[in-house]
């Protein structure tokens, strides 16, 4: 009987050994580190809720993976977040000797990673490989305006567009248009191992854990005083806020309104709060017909009290009436309040009249972040005013088949605008090109199209401004969408930490951060 | 016995088979394309069939299926969608962390377990079994986020004992037991509730029957009786509640990979479900599938050695 | 003749029934756990039943002015959540979904795994490919199995019941094709068989019977079960459509809310934890009452 005994432990022995030899094969190179029991080793961490996809600004389209290739790669000009302006990155200065072309003088002296040299050539071969159908690049319609990119000489290009192009250096300024070294990509996988110019190097990637980062001592504008940050995945939001209080982290970003008051009576971190570019939304589905009644959108936009439900918010939204938001190229103070605004007997009267409570409304409704309370809220309110509505919720893979193929009757919709600009929000989302695409209310309208090509087409801001300005009142006099809120960019980072640079589109910046 | 794992080994084989395409199958009927979390929401039609095309889900069904099979034959269970990391690779990170923590949820359920049913067995029908008996089933009442949340807020945050979650350190240091302590017992309760339930029915059987009386009457001392004669005995039905429980637990990783931020099998499931990640749940769900099967077959082993009377040839 | 000595045996097996009955009965009744679990299973029922008596507010009515109320305010003893809906209705009302589902996904999962087991253990020929079916069902992680099914058939609390009865073929399946097994090869089964009864009629008439007992405890500890799971696919955004005021998914609406109002996530999880406990000791006291050697 002992020999059983003894043959049952070398059994389980067997188990944990395979567990631990599983385990060191999977160690990240280098590391032996421990995150446990909140004891201080150098690496700065910043939780997520989800693993990045790939690191090569190329082929990647996802605001985690953009979160991290943002401290490796850089991009000829970025946008100021304080004067709104594009200021020059990798790009010295540049010029238009006429509407279509782009003369753009590179900075001297920088180098890749990898040791090559940043240039022109560089330049030319990141915007060619991403422009290229072979490519099949997700953001590669950042560049399609492109027609021809020459090489001067090693540090100018010329690009021309093939219509004169109004965002042009906002699409230059956008995550997926950074610069990577071309011998690093003929090498390797960028996605897996990328090279760029950022104050950030890669270290090590363990799938859905981690990625490292270590400080590029060689940056041309001087090397950040953080020397090793890590990327961490935490996908439940209250764990990581949980761990940013006992300091297994050190800094989050996004946090969730239902979480303000938890966070803001946490004694060891700073919250930062910015107005944001983002902007969420209840959308009609114009494909049909109910939606297509004026006086229908009218009477859903008198019944939802959208203070109310900003209210709810804990401080985590504005309220503005206008599509393009008070923090996005193209609004414009007049539209503020130009909107509908909340009526319920005007409501009531209307849905009596026509009869719009009888035949009951579908909204549809991702099960995540605000969106389950937006629905909850605003079935409540049109309840209230006599409609009747179900909520029906789906997961965010059967939501977006489900949007895109217009198949509800009213849902809600975000878009995070990551340039900022207002022809970046209302082109992919409202043209009737993009029906069936990124145009999930199926909105379709002549005159808002010819609004929409005018202000990308269109190279002089100030008239920009005024087209989008338009554009917009068309949209919140007819109702076609109602702007709940529009985002504000939080995070939360250990207080013996500063210099956390944050813009309003939600991208942050590790480089100037220091340990007090 | 070889005959039993040759045997057990051939059903396995067809076993993966129905499982795969029940997966498959399931996965190719589900609503919300794979394409579209690819290519993200401004994909165009043009962009997702190029998609499509590349992922090979243009082809008809039984061409899909009967391509993954050929390349699973050989070894190869794809690549991610979303990442294109081979799935091999991506499971291979991911299982260790699934097996420390089913391991140690095991033994904290087989320790808790055993030694609750022990007590009401021995006590039977006093307060201790009464106590015994209702923290166990209160242990199999309790939804798991819900008592994970709480040990977090409780032995975490406020008493910071432990950490709030990630599985990094190794299991041998004191940090790795440490992270282990909490998603362990979050884990672990059910089983031992399980096992806790079997150990006393069996326990109490075992203790009325003619051998341990007859050990008694011969004046065996009363903690040998125990321990040689009535444990045992007793711990064959509890073996195979260890058993499936197994199962249950590498079920159960799921839901307390989330809370805990662990790096695990489950979490990849779920996620790759989310994402419409085919090979990915594939990989994933075949894996886990085996474990079972193959413990099972440890089970009934063991249980050869233990019971001799027990024979499957 | 023949006829009349079988009926006699019938009744005498009735009447050994009913005896079986009352004496299952009085042993449970007295195990004090299970006691206690059949009143808070009736307290339960009866909470179900006359929802609208007990709690007069409507369930899923807002008031955003008087959300996140602490617990014993002004007329919410239990609070109110964070739409400003009164917990104590929600919790009330909430029975009646967690009943509802628990009795839907057991039932469909006793039909399936009814007729699995007695078919697999009647035919010998459909016991082969019955029991790899069972086997497949029963190494898929059965929250995996229910998330996939939820994936095809969309979100909400008739597909969540559906998805949990698969989860519970497998065991029922087993456990009756061991009572059919054991039964089949008695005399009287025989003598039926050899007199030209039908198939059905046996297995309904004289071999399901005899399989009540496992089944009724199983079904009991499966409510448990149910019960448990509905919550934990709430959890993870697989279950109630909102406003439902289902316990599961108030618990995980509720977790973010945990370090300013743990009420909204404490009051539920006692909610499912008292249900889910008294199934678990009702089926326990059940199994000892009937038969302590059951093998479940």
């Amino acid at each position: 009987m002992k020999k059983t005994i003894w043959y049952s432990i070398v059994l389980i022995a067997m188990l944990v050994l395979a567990a631990c030899s599983g385990e060191s094969a999977s160690a990240p190179k280098g590391s032996n580190e421990s995150n446990g029991g909140g004891e201080s080793n150098e690496t700065f961490t910043y939780a997520s809720t989800s693993d990045a996809v790939g690191l090569s600004p190329i082929l990647m389209n996802d605001a985690v993976s953009a979160n991290i290739t943002e401290h490796v790669y850089e991009q000829l000009f970025t946008r100021n977040s304080e004067t709104q302006e594009f200021d020059p990155l990798l790009a010295e200065s540049y010029e238009n000797p006429d509407e279509k072309t782009w003369v753009i003088k590179l900075k001297e002296g920088i180098k890749f990673h990898d040791g090559s040299p940043f240039n022109a050539e560089a330049v030319k071969y990141t915007f060619d490989k991403l422009r290229d159908p072979a490519t099949a690049a997700p953001r590669a319609s950042l560049l399609e305006p492109v027609d021809t990119i020459t090489v001067v000489d090693e540090h100018t290009v010329e690009i021309k567009t093939k219509y004169p192009y109004g965002p042009f250096l906002a699409a230059l300024s956008h995550t997926n248009a950074a610069i990577v070294s071309p011998t690093a990509d003929k090498k390797q996988d960028l996605m897996k191992d990328p090279v760029g110019t950022g104050p950030y190097k890669f270290v090590s990637w363990t799938p859905g854990d981690k990625v490292e980062l270590e400080a590029n001592e060689d940056y041309w504008d001087g090397a950040p005083a953080l020397k090793k940050i890590a990327f961490k995945v935490v996908p439940e939001i209250s764990t990581a806020i949980s761990m940013l209080q006992t300091g297994e982290v050190q800094f989050i970003d996004n946090l969730p309104t239902e979480q303000v008051k938890r966070l803001e009576s946490m004694k060891n971190i700073n919250i930062e709060k910015k107005d944001g570019t983002s902007v969420y939304y209840l959308a009609f589905n114009h494909s049909r017909e109910r939606n297509q009644d004026a006086d229908f959108r009218k009477a859903v936009s008198l019944a939802v009290d959208r203070d109310a439900f900003v209210s709810k918010l804990n401080g985590l939204g504005v309220r503005s009436d206008s599509v393009i938001g008070p923090q996005v190229f193209g609004f414009d103070e007049g539209a503020d309040k130009a909107g509908t605004a909340y009526d319920v007997e005007a409501a009531k009267a209307l849905v009596e009249k026509n009869g719009y409570g009888d035949e009951p409304i579908k909204l549809l409704t991702a099960n995540r972040d605000n969106f389950i309370l937006m629905a909850e809220i605003v079935q409540a309110q049109l309840t209230e005013a006599g409609f009747k509505v179900e909520i029906e919720s789906l997961e965010w893979a059967t939501f977006l088949d489900t949007a895109r193929a217009g198949e509800y009757d009213m849902t809600f919709l975000s878009w995070s605008n990551v340039t900022a600009d207002g022809s970046e929000l209302l082109y992919p989302n409202f043209h009737s090109d993009n029906v069936g695409s990124s145009n999930r209310s199926q909105y379709s309208n002549p005159k808002f199209d010819e609004l929409v090509v005018q202000s990308r087409t269109t190279i002089d801001q100030d008239k920009r401004l005024q087209i989008l300005d338009q554009a917009n009142h068309l949209m919140i006099e007819e109702n076609v969408v109602l702007p709940m809120y529009h985002g504000i960019v939080t995070t939360a980072m250990d207080k013996n930490y500063t210099g956390l640079e944050v813009d309003p589109t939600g991208k942050w910046s590790l480089k100037n951060v220091t340990k007090k | 016995m070889i005959a039993l794992i040759v045997r057990r080994g051939i059903q396995l084989v067809f076993l993966l088979l129905g499982i795969s395409f029940l997966v498959f199958s399931s996965m190719y009927i589900a609503p919300g394309d794979p394409a579209t979390m690819v290519g993200g929401p401004t994909a165009t039609e043009t962009d997702l069939e190029a998609i499509r095309d590349n992922l090979g889900l243009n082809d008809p069904f039984l061409v899909q299926y009967g391509r993954y099979l050929k390349h699973a034959a050989q070894g190869d269970f794809g690549y991610s969608y979303q990442t294109k990391q081979s799935v091999s690779e991506a499971i291979a990170i991911r299982f260790p962390n699934t097996l420390k923590l089913a391991i140690a949820s095991m033994i904290v359920a087989v320790v808790i377990g055993i030694f609750a049913g022990l007590i009401s067995a021995l006590k039977h029908n006093s307060w201790l079994d009464v106590t015994s008996t209702t923290f166990a089933l209160a242990g199999i009442s309790i939804p798991n986020f819900w008592l994970g949340a709480l040990l977090i807020l409780v032995f975490a945050v406020n008493l910071q004992w432990l950490p709030v979650g990630g599985l990094s350190a190794p299991f041998y240091t004191v940090d790795g037991i440490k992270q282990l302590v909490l998603p362990a017992i979050t884990l672990g309760t059910g089983s031992a509730a399980m096992i806790a339930r079997m150990a006393r029915s069996s326990m109490l059987e075992v203790i009325k029957a003619d051998y341990v009386r007859t050990a008694r009457a011969k004046g065996v001392k009363e903690r040998n009786v125990i321990w040689i004669h009535t444990l045992k005995n007793g711990m064959i039905p509890v073996i195979t509640v260890i058993g499936l429980n197994f199962g249950f637990l590498l079920g159960g990783t799921i839901i307390t990979e989330k809370v805990f931020a662990i790096n695990g099998v489950g979490r990849l499931m779920i996620d790759s479900i989310a994402m419409r990640d085919f090979p990915m749940v594939q990989g994933s769900v075949l894996l886990v599938a085996t474990l079972f099967v193959v413990v099972n077959l440890i089970v009934d082993i063991v249980y050869t050695f233990i019971d001799p009377r027990i024979s499957y040839d | 003749m023949t006829n009349a000595v079988l009926t006699e045996e019938r009744m005498a097996v009735v009447k050994k029934k009913e005896k079986v009955y009352v004496t299952t009965l009085r042993r449970l009744l007295k195990n004090k756990l299970a006691v206690a679990g059949l009143i808070i299973i009736l307290l339960q029922i009866g909470m179900a039943i006359f929802a609208p008596l007990i709690a007069t507010q409507d369930p899923i009515k807002q008031n955003l002015a008087a959300s996140e109320l602490p617990m014993f305010s002004d007329g919410h003893w239990l609070g109110t959540d964070n739409y400003g809906r009164d917990v104590w209705t929600r919790i009330v009302y909430g029975a009646r979904i967690s009943l509802l589902v628990g009795i839907t996904a057991v039932s469909l999962g006793l039909i399936g795994g009814v007729t699995l087991g007695l078919l697999g253990g009647y035919y010998k020929k459909l016991d082969g490919v019955i029991m790899r079916v069972v086997d497949l069902l029963f190494s898929f992680p059965g929250i995996l199995l229910a998330m996939l099914i939820i994936a095809i058939l969309g979100t909400n609390l008739v597909n969540v019941a559906i998805a949990i009865s698969i989860w519970s073929i497998p065991t029922c399946a087993r456990i009756v094709r061991g009572s059919v097994l054991s039964i089949k090869q008695k005399e009287y089964i025989m003598a039926m068989k050899s007199l030209g009864a039908s198939d059905f009629r046996i297995m309904m008439r004289h071999i399901l019977p005899n399989a009540f007992a496992p089944i009724i405890v199983f079904a009991t500890m499966r409510m448990a079960t149910a019960i448990l799971s509905t919550a934990s696919l709430s959890y993870l955004g697989l279950g109630a459509q909102p406003p439902t005021p289902e316990w599961g998914a108030m618990i995980s609406q509720g977790q973010d809310y945990m370090w300013t109002s743990p009420h909204l996530t404490i009051v539920p999880g006692i909610a499912i934890m008292l249900t889910v406990f008294a199934f678990n000791v009702v089926g326990d006291g059940l199994r000892d009452a009937l038969d302590p050697n059951m093998n479940i």
